[in-house]
């Protein structure tokens, strides 16, 4: 029997608002071991807001999140 | 029983407010599934990537993609769905143009990733680490998609078949495009041509818009905060940058009925290629510096650049939606 840690990938995480995945890491008796929760998405509001017209920041900001 | 044709929805760089709009058809939402069988969508259902990896070429009817391009793993999603779907509609502004996401074509990669990852004052990095595609932990090697150095709409990375316009698309705007497909499923009737845009009109928000509209000769503009407008008469006419004139109707004009000027979600009116350009066009042809007899020509510059200043940003404000499918695409240097 090898002894490798094995690997769980929930990809994508559904039903919320933004992306995301988890990975989990199972040790040798098969219990997890650690899991890591990533995003894997980014699009800079707080860099390209910079610049905008204060009036205008309700109509972005709130396509930061439509759910 | 011949098996139901499968429509999927997914979002790429984008809010979920599109797949809210879709759930906005309220109980209509039953004969979407009744007519289809609704099988990928992250935000409302559980299926996982690997599920539509499996999946046949072509077999899913329809994919509403929703959402820019701005990692790798959008264009990898956007390239999948394409593969897997035989008709691939760009659903909403971030899709059909590049929408609010797009805004970051102002400025760089490097930039974003300093202000989000090592200015922000909510985040505490003290080894400066940013994304990275690839990470080495302790267990094995961890993976997230590549951020791009810019933001591209989805037919500027796969072959797109139609568009669906607005930020988020009006809910009866996406009933009558279902309606139009079932319709087409039952009888056979031809699909639209190639690139069309469904869901929209063909003029612009002025056209559906009740505001009283008379000569428009504007002196200079005001922002929507220094005054409360006029409700009847035309935003625009009163100084308000109303970008109705520059944008494709079919939201019934919301905007401007609650006293607030369009901000140009439904993008660039039929046959209109750049919307911040015609918005541009449209203004040269109402602002009214006076009477010009005898003025010498620095006098006049002068004149314009004071009505012009009075709009803060140019780019923000005519390409709020629009940029990454712009002629400019972005900013230049
Ligand atoms: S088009 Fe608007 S509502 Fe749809 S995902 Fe983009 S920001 Fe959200
Ligand atoms: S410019 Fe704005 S307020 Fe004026 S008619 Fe057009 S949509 Fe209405
Ligand atoms: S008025 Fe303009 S900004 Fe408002 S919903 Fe309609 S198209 Fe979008």
């Amino acid at each position: 029997m090898t002894a490798q840690p094995t690997r769980i990938t929930i990809d994508p995480i559904t039903r919320l608002e933004g992306h995301g995945k988890i990975e989990i890491f199972l040790n040798e008796e098969g219990d997890v071991a650690n899991t890591y929760f990533q995003v894997p998405e980014l699009r800079g509001f707080e860099q390209f807001c910079v610049g905008r017209q204060a009036e205008d920041l309700p109509v972005i900001m709130n396509r930061i999140c439509g759910v | 029983m011949t098996a139901k044709p499968k429509l999927s929805m997914y979002w790429a760089a984008s809010c979920g407010g599109c797949e809210i709009a879709l759930v906005n058809i309220n109980e209509k939402i039953l004969d979407v599934d009744a007519a289809f069988d609704f099988m990928f969508c992250p935000c409302l259902l559980d299926t996982k990537y690997k599920d539509i990896e499996a999946l046949p070429d072509g077999d899913i009817l329809i994919t509403l993609f929703n959402g820019a391009i701005r990692t790798s793993e959008n264009e990898h999603m956007a390239r999948l769905l394409r593969k897997k779907s035989k008709l691939l509609i760009a659903f909403g502004s971030c899709a059909a143009e590049g929408c609010i996401p797009g805004l970051a074509n102002l400025t760089n990669k490097r930039d974003i990733l300093k202000t989000c990852y090592l200015d922000n004052p909510s985040i505490d990095n003290p080894s400066g680490e940013t994304p990275k595609p690839e990470t080495e932990m302790p267990e094995g090697k961890l993976c997230i998609p590549e951020f791009y150095g810019s933001v591209k709409t989805l037919a500027q990375t796969v072959d797109v078949d139609y568009f669906i316009p607005g930020c988020p698309p009006e809910p009866h705007q996406i009933w009558a495009v279902v309606e139009t497909v079932l319709n087409i499923l039952q009888t056979g009737a031809p699909l639209p041509p190639k690139g069309a845009v469904l869901g929209g009109g063909k003029s612009s928000v002025c056209e559906e818009c009740e505001r009283k509209k008379e000569d428009k000769k504007i002196t200079g503009f005001r922002r929507t905060y220094e005054f409360v407008p006029d409700r009847e008469q035309c935003l625009l006419e009163q100084g308000v940058v109303c970008m109705g004139i520059a944008t494709r109707d079919g939201c019934g004009a919301l905007c401007p009925k609650v006293n607030m000027p369009c901000t140009g979600c439904y993008g660039p009116p039929e046959g209109v290629l750049d919307q911040g350009a015609k918005m541009v066009a449209a203004l040269g042809s109402i602002i009214d510096i006076g009477d010009l007899k005898g003025m010498k020509e620095d006098a006049i510059d002068k004149k314009i650049d004071e009505v012009i200043s009075t709009i803060p940003d140019w780019a923000g404000t005519f390409y709020k939606y629009s940029l990454p499918g712009s002629i400019m695409k972005g900013r230049v240097a």
